[in-house]
């Protein structure tokens, strides 16, 4: 393998052109040398370092826009006083993955990039209706591409990002004032756990009634998946007990969860159900 | 016999100055904490080789061919082996395995050919290389399978495929049968269990220039192994010397000799280099053997008033396609069965039957956790049907000192009660089980359990809290019986010992028995130093090289403390008579009228320090006398093994504890939440404190990790869940409020009345956890682990309306 | 095949010392500091993140060193277990695992120690449900983790506020 370490987002995309193929952008490494090691996916022969680009890192604000480097880590989400006051269930979602030694490596990038459908990033990105700023490299340096992130997950580990390009950043809103938004996972075990379903519900009120709605549900689909159907049922709704359990079906009808070592098809719409009641529950009382 | 281990602690000596009982921190603690303790991964020797082995991969087939050329022609590689080139001598309990296979393999984990290689990546992809045509033969995927009609023969002498079965009986069931007015019968599964030793298996094994072997090995029975060595590798015992590094956890899996081992020392003896083979975690999963899984279905009674009648057991334990010592557990399995509690007539059929999965070996309790579920599940079950408090029940059956069981043991000392009373006095037993009883029966108005609490809670709450209402919690207790001073399983339960002291009162200890993070190298110090009158800086344990230390029989069935103890005690005090007859012959005193303390001779009347210990051992060394002290004890315990029928007092004493669990369950998710364990043990006397919460809250967190989510799960014999992402240990959020209680009952057989404890521990979670959740949420559930997505299934099972 | 041959140079600070090492490049740092630095102290259990045994210090913060790999770490700091000591006398948190019997068979001790020596750093006065988090990563099969927690708990800096 050979070892490149860009100091810039131009510098990394003509590496990523240039270098021995097969190449592999590399963040913090989490998802790639497991499966390096485990033999899953061989070695590339270059690897293109991206956690030196200065301009990938960290949390700042653009426009209004909270704006996200691809290489923070997830600790550094977690803790970023920015992200907790404009996106807190981003920095509880990633403050729940895996342990301090994985969130001190992940980064987000690397999380969407890897296109889990147990991705816990994902599915706050989605309730935030974040977009991914996609770089390709141009002769004059490089380009920028802006896509939604429902847009971004293509199927387990397939993304829209082509062969060549890196992901920079993702930007997004901030929560209105006195939005409600709650984010859950459910493992077997308290922690290092990747997510046996995920879901995560933002609502906006208006008027007594719900205005905006976002439904998102993780580990149950071949992608991190939006809820529609539930935010239908929500939408210019006040929750009520029936609406909430409208919902819940509607909940258990639109995700398409597999059966596998960690969980069957059942239980995980059981368990998507029971989290989604209790944060609207939540949402009602709040 | 028991006047000999018991000890005379000196009357005038205050509580205060005695260092039994005592938290004294372990003595290689630091070593390990400051990461200078070196394990066998850590372990270099010049010109070692790296071993890998080459497993099936596949649970059954006829080895066609094996082409190794591949891997021989590859740079590096120095040997590779297959059975056509080894000793094929058959080991195992059932002497049904060989370190590498020759025709046919029987689970995927059967060894098939082994590399030596200049670095462990060559290794690796040598093995990769090594090409075996294999005819696949039907897969044997349960016991089930295993003696339906026409099933494949797995092992050519085993027609059948039950290489083992084991009864005992104790009364007349019938008889017992009439006697009850309630039977309860019920059929429980368990599942398989890894030991998960953070630290992974491995050897290195080398010849000197005589042919002698050195092994640095993790074996936990370092004489046994050797002799069963020496058959299989063709090296005479006396030629093999044993070195056991600082072992990564240990739980009864380094108690068989498993294939990696002579796989090892046969590619160093091709080789003439030393070779060290070390699994990954990946082959730690797939190729070392588990707790067995056992299906067990029992039935008992009991007359109104509570008494019990009768128990009758059958079991069918997995075996896996080889047989370890693990097919020995029912032997441990029928003494809970038949000694926990009193009953009249007891009988237990197991058999142990060959599949293609991959098998089992010892682990922690030895059989006994999965007994203990059965039995103290279906004790709650009576207890229901009676209408009775589960406590009731057990105090009412409970074994007393003085008795002796069933089974033929006798019990010189015997704390159940007081264990039973104290776990359910801490737990708050009583308010906490009738508030659980209370809101279930409020549920019960309507078939819907689950739902109702919910709604009910709804509607008292408003919406806003339903989700903190749908949780309920409750509490279970379960007790446990276990040998206490080791099990005469062999022709010798016993352990040596030779002590000395240099001229300045500093004492080695070389003792048989092995330290595998238990702490027993701490305890027996803790003896020695107790017993001479030493600070505990002055001994130094040596426990790990069969080349010096003398025989022990392993450390297993929890007898290290009270076994080794024992000889250590007796070398110590022998020792402690030598010093005191030279004391008194130096300061013309009699022996009796002093004492050792603090490094020094004491007046026994008022405590004034007279003379040093070192200079009373200079004196006698260098003196008229010259002499050294030194002394050696081999202590055989006072137990009998068992006769034909499995009748016979097999430990020197023995062990009881209960413990009473408190858990809240999800009725959404069904996740069990253990909130509190109240742990009662009768350790007979507590001699470290430190050391023992350390074993009984180990023991309580593993335990929990086999109630609640550890499972190896296996299809079609292959291992699903070869990872430590899939095959889920507890973490530090899973760790419960633990309350440790000591019942001490100073048992006349053990170093100053102490009793082992080291499985023990494990042994009553499940059950206990089992039966809060029942107390919960009202449902039984007879198959571990309660995962939440079992615990939901039951839940949804019990609230559909019955029909 | 591996690529015994493709070695790279790799130079980073470890224990407060200036290192050089050849290493190839699909080592990983857990490689490096056991087999090339002898600093076995840094454990194996299992290669992919899951249990905390290898974990050290990278410039400042905990991490699986198993998931690293060496050439990431040029320029670095590196601080393992090794690196606690000082003078012969054991780290506070060393020592404390000691005296609280945080220790038994000492598999999972240094990566343990590691993990509660960065929680201790960003937080001195962590709360037992801050302490569980700060080693939520670290697998010990012999103790059940009450020691290890109390040991931490026990260096834990009171303010009066907080008592
Ligand atoms: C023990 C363990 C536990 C885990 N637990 C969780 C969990 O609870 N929740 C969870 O969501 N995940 C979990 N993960 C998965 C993993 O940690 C995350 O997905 C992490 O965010 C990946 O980020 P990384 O920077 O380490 O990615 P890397 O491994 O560096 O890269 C992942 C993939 O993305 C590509 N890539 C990275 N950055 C970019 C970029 N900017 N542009 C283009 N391509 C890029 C890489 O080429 C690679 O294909 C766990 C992993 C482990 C080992
Ligand atoms: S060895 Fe690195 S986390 Fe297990
Ligand atoms: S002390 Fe053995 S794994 Fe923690």
């Amino acid at each position: 393998m050979i070892y490149h370490r860009p100091k810039t987002i131009e510098e990394a995309l003509s590496l990523i052109g240039r270098s021995a193929w097969p190449v592999s952008p590399l963040a913090g490494g989490t998802d790639l040398l497991p499966r390096w090691s485990a033999g899953v996916q061989d070695r590339p022969a270059s690897i293109v370092d991206l956690k030196h680009i200065e301009d990938l890192k960290g949390v700042s604000r653009a426009n209004g826009d909270i704006r996200i480097g691809a290489c923070t880590s997830m600790s550094e989400i977690e803790a970023d006083p920015l992200i907790r006051a404009a996106a807190p269930i981003l920095a509880e979602a990633v403050g729940r993955v895996a342990c301090p030694q994985i969130r001190n490596r992940a980064s987000i990038g690397g999380n969407l990039c890897n296109a889990s459908p147990a991705a816990d990033s994902a599915i706050p990105l989605l309730l935030l209706d974040a977009e991914v700023e996609v770089a390709t490299h141009t002769d004059s340096g490089a380009t920028i591409r802006t896509v939604p992130i429902e847009e971004f997950f293509k199927g387990p580990g397939a993304t829209v990002v082509a062969p060549g390009e890196i992901v920079t950043h993702l930007r997004f809103k901030p929560v209105p004032q006195g939005a409600f938004s709650a984010w859950d996972k459910f493992g077997t075990r308290p922690a290092m756990e990747i997510a046996v379903a995920s879901v995560g519900v933002a609502v906006e009120l208006g008027g007594g009634v719900i205005s905006r709605a976002r439904v998102g549900y993780g580990s149950v689909a071949p992608v991190p998946l939006r809820g529609k159907a539930a935010e239908a049922e929500l939408l210019g709704m006040a929750l009520s007990p029936e609406v909430i359990n409208r919902c819940e079906n509607a909940a258990r009808e639109e995700i398409k969860p597999i059966t596998d070592v960690r969980a069957s098809q059942a239980y995980r719409r059981d368990v998507v159900a029971a989290m989604l009641r209790r944060i609207l529950q939540r949402a009602a009382s709040s | 016999m028991f006047e000999a281990a018991s000890v005379a602690t000196p009357k005038r000596r205050t509580k205060k100055d005695t260092l039994i009982g005592r938290r004294i921190p372990k003595l290689d603690a630091p070593e390990k904490a400051t990461g200078l303790a070196r394990y066998i991964e850590d372990l270099n020797f010049p010109r070692m080789l790296y071993g890998k082995i080459l497993f099936a991969d596949r649970p059954h087939a006829r080895i066609v061919s094996i082409d190794t050329s591949a891997a021989r022609a590859m740079r590096g590689v120095r040997a590779v082996i297959t059975a056509a080139d080894i000793n094929l001598v058959p080991f195992g309990y059932g002497q049904d395995n060989t370190a590498l296979k020759a025709d046919k393999v029987t689970c995927i984990r059967d060894e098939v050919a082994a590399v030596a290689a200049d670095t462990p990546e060559i290794a690796a992809e040598a093995v990769k290389r090594i090409r075996v045509t294999y005819e696949d033969l039907p897969v044997v995927a349960s016991p089930e399978e295993a003696v339906a009609d026409g099933a494949p023969i797995i092992h050519e002498k085993i027609a059948d495929n039950t290489p083992f079965r084991y009864d005992y009986s104790h009364g007349d069931i019938e008889a017992g049968v009439g006697d009850s007015h309630i039977i309860v019968e019920d059929t429980y599964t368990l599942q398989r269990q890894a030991h998960c030793c953070l630290g992974t298996s491995g050897i290195i094994a080398s010849f000197d220039a005589d042919g002698r072997l050195t092994l640095h090995s993790l074996t936990q029975v370092p004489f046994l192994y050797k002799n069963d060595l020496a058959r299989i590798v063709g090296v005479a015992p006396e030629k093999i010397r044993i070195i056991q590094p600082p072992i990564g956890g240990g739980f009864g899996s380094k108690l068989d000799i498993h294939p990696f081992e002579p796989i090892c020392i046969f590619l160093a003896m091709k080789t003439s280099r030393p070779v060290k083979l070390v699994f990954t975690r990946e082959e730690e999963f797939l190729a070392t053997p588990t707790r067995q899984n056992a299906v067990i279905y029992m039935r008992s009674g009991a007359r109104k008033d509570g008494t019990f009648t009768f128990r009758d057991v059958r079991m069918t334990l997995d075996n896996g396609g080889r047989t370890s010592w693990g097919a020995t557990t029912p032997w441990i399995m029928m003494r809970s069965f038949s000694s926990l509690y009193r009953v009249p007539h007891v009988r237990q059929h197991a058999d142990i039957i060959y599949t293609n999965n991959i098998y089992a070996c010892a682990f922690r309790g030895y059989g006994n956790p999965q007994a203990t579920f059965a039995l103290e599940s279906q004790i709650d079950q009576l207890a229901d049907e009676l209408g009775m408090d589960p406590l009731d029940v057990r105090l009412i059956n409970a074994q007393k000192p003085g008795e002796t069981t069933g089974q033929g043991m006798v019990l010189r000392t015997c704390g159940l009660k007081e264990c039973l009373e104290t776990s359910a006095a801490n737990a708050g037993w009583e308010t906490k089980r009738r508030e659980a009883e209370a809101s279930r029966n409020q549920q019960t108005e309507t078939p819907n359990r689950a739902a109702t609490v919910r709604e009910r809670t709804k509607e008292q709450a408003g919406i806003a809290c339903s989700h903190c209402r749908s949780m309920v919690r409750g509490v279970g207790m379960a007790s446990f019986f276990h040998v206490g001073g080791g099990a005469k399983i062999y022709r010798s339960d016993g352990c040596g010992t030779i002590l000395k002291l240099d001229d300045f009162g500093a004492v080695t200890v070389l003792t048989g028995s092995s330290e595998i993070g238990q702490g027993s190298e701490t305890v027996l110090a803790q003896i020695v130093a107790e017993g001479l009158g030493l600070p505990m800086k002055n001994i130094r344990v040596i426990n790990n090289d069969t080349e010096l230390t003398p025989w022990d029989v392993g450390v297993h069935a929890s007898r290290t403390t009270f076994i080794a103890g024992n000889s250590v005690l007796r070398a110590a005090r022998e020792a402690r008579r030598k010093l005191l007859a030279a004391a008194a012959a130096r300061l013309k005193r009699e022996p009796d009228q002093l004492d050792l303390s603090e490094g020094k001779v004491v007046d026994g009347a008022t405590g004034e320090a007279l003379e040093s210990i070192g200079k009373i051992i200079r004196g006698l060394h260098f003196g008229s006398k010259n002499e050294l002290i030194m002394t050696t004890d081999f202590y055989e315990p006072p137990s009998t093994a068992p006769d034909e029928d499995q009748m016979g007092d097999i430990s020197a004493c023995y062990a009881f504890g209960t413990h009473v669990a408190e858990v809240e369950v999800d009725l959404d998710t069904g996740v069990v939440k253990v909130i509190k364990v109240c742990a009662t043990h009768d350790v007979g006397r507590v001699i470290n404190r430190l050391g023992l919460e350390g074993q009984i809250e180990g023991g309580i967190v593993q335990g929990l990790g086999y109630c609640l989510s550890e499972e190896v799960k296996v299809s079609e014999g292959r291992v699903l869940n070869p990872s430590f992402t899939d095959y889920k240990l507890m973490t530090t959020w899973d760790v419960p409020e633990m309350e440790l209680s000591f019942v001490e009952t100073n048992d006349p057989a053990g170093p100053y009345g102490a009793k082992g404890v080291g499985e023990s521990p494990l042994i009553p979670v499940a059950a206990a956890v089992a039966n809060a959740v029942y107390n919960a949420a009202g449902v039984r559930i007879r198959e571990l682990p309660l995962t939440p997505e079992k615990v939901l299934a039951h839940l949804k099972a019990a609230s559909r309306p019955a029909e | 095949m591996p690529q015994v041959l493709d070695r790279i140079q790799i130079g980073m600070v470890v224990n407060g010392e200036s290192v050089t090492i050849m290493a190839p490049s699909t080592a990983t740092l857990l490689d490096v500091l056991r087999n090339g630095l002898e600093l076995t102290g840094t454990k194996y259990g299992c290669g992919e993140g899951e249990c905390g045994a290898c974990s050290v210090l990278l410039d400042g913060r905990v991490v699986n060193s198993c998931l690293v790999l060496a050439v990431e770490c040029e320029g670095s700091k590196v601080l393992t277990i090794e690196g606690l000591e000082s003078n012969g006398q054991l780290h506070p948190i060393q020592k404390a695992f000691v005296d609280y019997g945080a220790v038994q068979c000492g598999f999972c001790t240094p990566g343990m120690i590691m993990a509660a020596y960065a929680l201790l750093e960003s937080n001195p006065a962590p709360t037992e449900d801050e302490v569980k988090r700060g080693l939520e990563g670290n697998l010990c099969r012999c103790t059940g983790y009450q020691k290890i927690i109390e040991a931490i708990l026990s260096l834990a800096v009171r303010g009066a506020d907080d008592v």
